[in-house]
């Protein structure tokens, strides 16, 4: 169950989190919702697809992280074992809480910070999030940042991957796998771009994507398709910890 | 003989009428024949201003989504623009006995099974309790429950089960005009026609509009509805009336709001059969559209209104403050569709009972069967409009015997309006043909003539079996193999049912979802 509240420096002026975030709750997805502005950091590790969003139908960036439901290969002995965490999985266990006042119209929402403190985050080494005084501390405060960029993220994503939709750049992709162990997988829902429609784009449409870096992103993510291979390896360590890693069958030719 | 390239080529088409039929007439003209200018086709609509749709058609078949598409909307701006909501079939209520357990679900996914099998002998055999409906298709479940033909990561246009729309046809013709257009270099006049002007040889030479404007074309389409402006008053086509077959001659139709933002939405056109007829209720996002259709032989204006308002009190609806408009329905078709140079389409072609939403879904056949049929030049003409006709006269043929066969196989007594609609002499000689043959045969693809049928075999196995009709074919007829696969493939669709029972959104939660997100092509 999800206990979410809002922070308060007078309820929440004792709590302490554990340094050794993710939990392994947080940590059991396959796959993680990023924003473009990780990519380059996202880009040494993760295979980045598109995928829809279950809410909205919308498509975001996601980092893969494994082949089963609730297999993050990433997620080793209770340790994530990437130098770079999905900024998703960081931020765990706070989120932004939108607050819209009564009679409030045309004003925008105010954002708080709220807390999940149904998950086993509490540790009496762990950092604090209010000085003495009620003052957010260093670590709430990188805590509230990390927040809004994620917020910023969400609406970069939507405009960028909207427009890709529009311009029919995104088609979806099937993927399958054979295992070490001769088990197989047909990875589905994931999208990636239509290379043979961004070839035809005229070029004023590629130039606005240039223009809104939307282009750079593209090559991010398409770039770090090659990752599949990786994260394959990792499966096969997993699954039988001698043999190295073996290619995958990636049945369509990657883009770029 | 002149010569072929000598004739007159057909590039000019002129639409008269700017309702539901001319605008999807014109938009899959000019979306099929895209080519525009000196060597090009050209797609003129005219209207006069001010003529209210008639508003009884708002409910559509699965082909509307190929239609649409066609035409080159998405399914997100249809959606929004027109209040238009999921239909996954209809729900009829009362119509076999009228007691307060009468009512069977005729959904629009196909029986397990139908592609190779026809499993309907089965399902007669040991019906294992379960209506037909809900034993050989998962959709009647999730009808049950007002849920969505899809989820909102489904892409447009698909779904997860088979649907089609309600749709508010005061706001799709304007929808799919701005698209027309916009888009498809359709020429719009709004204009009052005074004169239609024809040549020696009988075609039609040009329209005379009130500013003076002689509007010439090769090919005229007559979407002018009830006033059949071209083929009816100009041409003189004669009009076969089916009152004889089907009573209904007046409907009183109402708009009821919606209590709260969130009411469920139903998923099915609901069609309550009355004492001298039915009524409709068909929910869109905004509102719901309620009406009794009725046969003033068997009761009175008043009489009627009083049943209709007994329906909405029972269901707790207002019936207070309300707008009530009073329809006249004249049931029955053109003896020709097609004469000379000109076709009808809509309304003016022919109009029968809503019962099964089938006046748009001819529109699309319709405008479909005119773009495969179009000659390149006047040489073509004649051929075109003999099959054009022998398709549409089957066509009509076999809606008036598929509304009739709701009729025949009711068991109610309570009024001479149900009585009188099962003697003899009231029933097409067709019908009565294919309900014999149908006692010891279940319908099947080869019942049927054409390629494409209006209402295949599936429509009438659920119209058949869901009120009741006894089919029993002769034990050598029947194997173990299909026996089995019948219970497997019914096992598989209870399962499906379950499971997206479990998992489809409320189609209110989904159509407030696409209004937000939108749906995505892919």
């Amino acid at each position: 169950m999800v206990d979410r509240v809002v922070l308060n420096n007078q309820i929440h002026r004792d709590v302490r989190i554990a340094a050794t975030r993710p939990t392994r709750e947080n940590a059991e997805v396959n796959a993680i919702s990023v924003i473009p502005r990780e990519f380059p950091r996202l880009l040494a590790h993760y295979p980045i697809f598109y995928t829809k969003n279950m809410e909205t139908g919308r498509f975001e960036p996601s980092a893969l992280l494994g082949f089963q439901p609730q297999e993050n290969l990433f997620f080793v002995d209770g340790r994530w074992d990437a130098a770079y965490v999905p900024l998703q999985i960081q931020r765990q266990p706070f989120s932004l809480f939108t607050r819209r006042a009564k009679d409030s119209e045309g004003k925008p929402p105010s954002l708080e910070v709220a807390i999940d403190l149904s998950q086993a985050v509490q540790s009496p080494e762990g950092e604090r999030l209010f000085l003495e005084d009620g003052q957010p501390t260093k670590f709430l405060q990188d805590i509230t940042s990390m927040l809004s960029v994620l917020v910023a993220g969400a609406k970069e994503t939507y405009a960028f991957t909207g427009r890709l939709a529009e311009l029919s750049l995104i088609e979806p992709v099937q993927i399958e796998i054979e295992f070490v162990d001769g088990s197989e997988t047909k990875l589905q829902g994931l999208y990636w771009i239509a290379a043979a429609a961004l070839k035809a784009l005229p070029a004023a449409q590629l130039a606005e994507l240039r223009d809104r870096e939307f282009l750079e992103w593209m090559y991010f993510q398409m770039a770090s398709i090659s990752h599949v291979s990786a994260l394959v390896a990792r499966k096969n360590r997993r699954l039988s910890g001698v043999t190295g890693p073996r290619r995958p069958e990636v049945q369509n030719a990657g883009p770029g | 003989m002149p010569a072929r390239d000598e004739l007159p080529p057909v590039r000019k088409v002129v639409v008269v009428g700017g309702g539901t039929a001319g605008w999807i007439t014109a938009g899959v003209l000019a979306s099929r024949f895209p080519l525009r200018g000196e060597d090009g086709f050209a797609v003129t609509l005219i209207e006069s201003r001010g003529q209210p749709p008639i508003g009884v058609g708002e409910g559509t078949w699965p082909t509307i989504r190929a239609t649409l598409k066609q035409i080159g909307v998405t399914e997100t701006d249809f959606l929004r623009e027109c209040d238009a909501s999921f239909k996954q079939g209809s729900h009829f209520v009362k119509w076999v006995d009228g007691s307060d357990a009468d009512a069977y679900y005729h959904p629009f996914t196909l029986p397990v099974g139908y592609e190779e099998h026809n499993l309907a002998p089965y399902w007669l055999e040991d019906p294992r309790g379960q209506s037909f409906a809900d034993s050989m298709c998962f959709q009647a479940a999730i009808c049950g429950q007002a849920l969505a033909p899809k989820q909102i990561t489904t892409p447009e246009f698909t779904g997860l089960a088979n649907y089609a729309y309600h749709l508010d046809a005061g706001k799709f013709g304007p929808f799919l005009q701005k698209h027309c257009v916009d888009k498809l270099g359709v020429r719009h006049l709004v204009e009052e026609i005074v004169r239609v002007e024809s040549k020696d040889t009988g075609d039609i030479a040009h329209l005379v509009t009130k500013s003076g404007e002689l509007l010439t074309a090769d090919l005229f389409i007559d979407c002018s509805g009830f006033s059949s402006l071209l083929i009816g008053k100009h041409l003189g086509v004669p009009f076969l009336s089916q009152k004889d077959v089907l009573f209904i001659d007046k409907a009183w139709a109402v708009q009821i709001p919606y209590p709260t933002d969130d009411t469920p939405i139903a998923s099915a056109t609901v069609a309550t059969a009355q004492s001298s007829g039915w009524v409709w209720d068909i929910g869109l996002t905004t509102r719901r559209g309620v009406g009794y259709v009725f046969s003033s032989r068997y009761v009175s204006d008043e009489g009627a209104l009083e049943e209709l308002n007994g329906y909405l009190g029972a269901r707790g609806d207002p019936t207070r403050d309300l707008s009530y408009r009073k329809i006249d329905i004249n049931s029955g078709y053109r003896q020709e569709f097609w004469t000379r140079n000109c076709v009808a389409v809509g309304l003016s072609a022919g109009f029968l009972e809503p019962l099964e939403a089938s006046a748009i879904v001819m529109i699309e056949l319709s405008a479909k069967s005119i773009a495969n049929l179009l000659p390149s030049c006047g040489g073509g003409m004649r051929q075109a409009a003999r099959l054009f006709n022998d398709t549409f006269r089957y066509r009509w043929e076999r809606i008036v015997d598929f509304l009739k066969l709701h009729y025949v196989l009711s068991r109610r007594t309570d009024s001479r309006f149900w009585s009188d609609n099962r003697a003899r002499e009231s029933i097409p000689d067709s019908l009565r043909e294919y309900l014999e043959y149908w006692r010891d045969h279940c319908p099947w693809h080869e019942d049927f003539a054409h390629r494409e049928e209006v209402f295949s075999a599936a429509s009438y196995q659920y119209i058949l079996y869901g009120m009741g009709f006894q089919t029993h074919p002769a034990t050598w007829l029947l194997n173990d193999r299909e026996r089995n696969l019948a219970r497997e493939k019914m096992n598989e669709s209870a399962k499906y049912a379950k499971a997206l029972t479990a998992s489809l959104p409320g189609n209110r939660d989904l159509l407030s979802k696409v209004r937000r997100y939108g749906l995505q092509k892919i």
